[in-house]
């Protein structure tokens, strides 16, 4: 007779408790998704549709015509004159910029990989060195490489600047690759260094018992290893990469070295481009991490919290 | 790994190690450490990109100048303003996304993942879809409080002074809290059970448990994500850009954005230098904060 007695004030309040975490969640998820569901929606709809007053949530004559612009559009040239000719379906407000941006999108892929690769050359053998080799200095290197990211993005506009331009690299790929890598490199080092740290010593000093040099103990033992935390690095280097804005701002001038951020900028200032247009160059720019960062979860969330479980 | 044979004062270990983190050194000595002491000269002259053939040395002139600024000091006053409202609302909402990730329930994971979205995409992105909700014309802002009837008529938002930095900040908090709040969920699982088993046995209620055991127990990483934070809203920049080019009027007039415009639109180099070493010397208290708690995490 005691036993319904005991569990009837058990179950209610965990009944309480999933009512609770559901709304909880309901609450997130609409807070997370739906200015992005909205970008979305408006990225299909036509330009006649856009200016609906009130808006149409979802579009009732969904079309691709915006994103057909995009990728069609270094096929003819923008004129003044042309521009609301253009294309009838979206209104026709296409940008003279809109053809940099299927060039933009191979510019922001090829940087990005070109500073992940860099990343892992100039990253991966420091960091075993400063995990791994007992030498004079070890821990200050760390703070020291850390501290290089204390000074602003801002702050360094004017030197880096000065300094590209005296070098020649304005409105050149290279111009971003260079100061991406210094940006991502030392926060790529942290990474790699805490998961370095996590794996035993012995190992090292097994592999050159066997006559393993340092590098190829490092390439032969480590490297395998520490697979979670190299794709980890390659993630937010690529991420930043994709993403940087300030510094392509100041670098890059023409379609040759622009990059998506500077071109889909470039949209929100023009007042007469339609914002479905703008919107489908958003939903581009924004394709690529979503994707990586939803299906490569699992190492981001370890290597945000990098360091933080010993802590 | 003290067993290396001393040859010329330096080990062969070390020797190893200095040759690794050699082109790190050049790639930081270059890209980062020059062009930090470059500033500081630059910062010294009277550069202005309208007149490049004659840059006067100036000693503090350019610091001078800009500590005596009226609008410079407005811009800060604003940078603060943002920062508070932004940092605030950032703490508060990832506190409460991570106590509920730190709950075990069906579709908890996929929950995480999502949350990852604001955190992932462009802030030119980011900034493109704000600047087109709040439109005052046909944005999802105007048109849901007018569906729900909480306005009667559209509304002018981002182009209103009083209402700017508020909006801006939201942009920026959507963005922000996916991080601070996987920061804190760490900290949040690395209490011990035992705690709140032992404050549940001295009859402690759910409210009492979170003040007296969890807050204190989070205490590291809240730091980190409110130094963290703090960092990133003082310099930020893209969203200021994009969303109102630091108006209307100088209503969105931060520090970030005045360097900006006196660097690249007023073409004065040397100002533009010795305002972003006034910004970076704010900062470095918070950065050697967040440095050393990162380095002790990792090298202790």
């Amino acid at each position: 007779m005691s036993v319904p007695r005991i569990r009837a004030p058990r179950l209610r309040p965990r009944w309480g408790r999933s009512v609770a975490l559901w709304a909880a969640s309901a609450v997130l998820l609409v807070y997370v998704l739906a200015p992005v569901a909205w970008l979305l929606s408006s990225s299909f709809q036509s330009e006649r549709e856009i200016v609906s007053r009130p808006p149409h949530w979802i579009a009732q004559k969904p079309t691709l015509a915006n994103f057909a612009a995009i990728f069609s559009a270094g096929e003819r040239s923008v004129t003044y004159e042309t521009r609301r000719a253009a294309d009838p379906a979206s209104g026709g407000y296409i940008p003279s910029t809109a053809s940099s941006l299927v060039p933009a999108l191979g510019n922001s892929l090829i940087v990005a990989c070109a500073v992940v690769m860099l990343n892992l050359l100039v990253g991966v053998p420091a960091a075993y060195a400063i995990a791994k080799i007992r030498f004079r200095g070890r821990q200050a290197s760390l703070y020291a490489i850390l501290a290089t990211r204390v000074i602003p993005d801002i702050a360094l506009v004017v030197p880096f600047f000065l300094l590209i331009r005296n070098l020649g690299l304005l409105d050149s790929l290279w111009s971003l690759i260079i100061t991406y890598l210094a940006v991502t490199v030392p926060f790529s080092v942290f990474i790699l260094v805490s998961y370095f740290e996590s794996l035993p010593d012995e190992l090292d000093k097994a592999a050159r018992v066997d006559g393993c040099s340092r590098a190829q103990t490092l390439t032969r033992v480590y490297l395998p290893l520490a697979l979670p935390s190299i794709v980890a690095v390659m993630l937010f280097a690529f991420l930043a990469s994709w993403n940087e804005f300030l510094l392509a701002l100041m670098f890059t001038q023409t379609p040759k070295s622009q990059t998506l951020p500077i071109i889909v900028a470039s949209f929100t200032s023009d007042f007469t481009i339609s914002f479905s247009f703008i919107n489908a160059a958003g939903v581009i720019a924004i394709i690529p991490p979503v994707i990586l960062a939803i299906a490569f979860e699992r190492y981001i969330v370890s290597g945000l919290t990098t360091g933080a479980v010993k802590g | 790994m003290a067993s290396a044979v001393q040859t010329t004062g330096l080990s062969h270990d070390e020797r190893r190690a200095y040759l690794f983190l050699a082109p790190l050194a050049v790639v930081l000595m270059g890209v980062a450490v020059f062009p930090i002491l470059y500033s500081f000269y630059i910062s010294l002259y009277s550069l202005k990109l309208t007149r490049p053939q004659r840059a006067p040395f100036v000693w503090f002139d350019n610091y001078v100048a800009v500590l005596s600024d009226g609008q410079f000091w407005s811009a800060v006053e604003r940078t603060v303003i943002f920062s508070v409202i932004a940092v605030a609302a950032i703490v508060i909402l990832a506190l409460l996304v991570a106590l509920l990730l730190n709950e075990q329930f069906p579709g908890r994971r996929v929950l995480t993942a999502l949350l990852l979205i604001p955190w992932a995409i462009p802030n030119v992105a980011n900034a493109l879809m704000w600047k087109w909700i709040y439109d005052s014309n046909y944005g999802a802002l105007n048109g849901i409080l007018y569906q729900l009837g909480f306005i009667s008529s559209y509304m002018v938002w981002l182009g209103d002074a009083d209402k700017t930095l508020a909006l801006i900040a939201n942009a920026f908090v959507w963005k922000e809290v996916p991080l601070a709040a996987i920061l804190l969920l760490v900290g949040l699982k690395t209490i011990p059970a035992d705690l709140y088993a032992a404050a549940r046995v001295d009859g402690a209620n759910a409210v009492k448990r979170f003040l007296h055991v969890t807050l204190p127990a989070l205490g590291p990483s809240f730091a980190l994500v409110l130094i963290y934070e703090t960092m990133m809203a003082i310099r930020h920049f893209d969203l200021f850009f994009i969303l109102t080019e630091g108006g209307p009027g100088d209503a969105s007039s931060v520090v970030a954005w005045r360097i900006y415009v006196e660097t690249f639109r007023n073409l004065s180099f040397g100002i533009g230098a010795a305002m972003s070493y006034i910004l970076a010397l704010a900062t470095l208290a918070l950065s050697y904060a967040v440095i050393r708690a990162l380095a002790q995490r990792v090298a202790a």
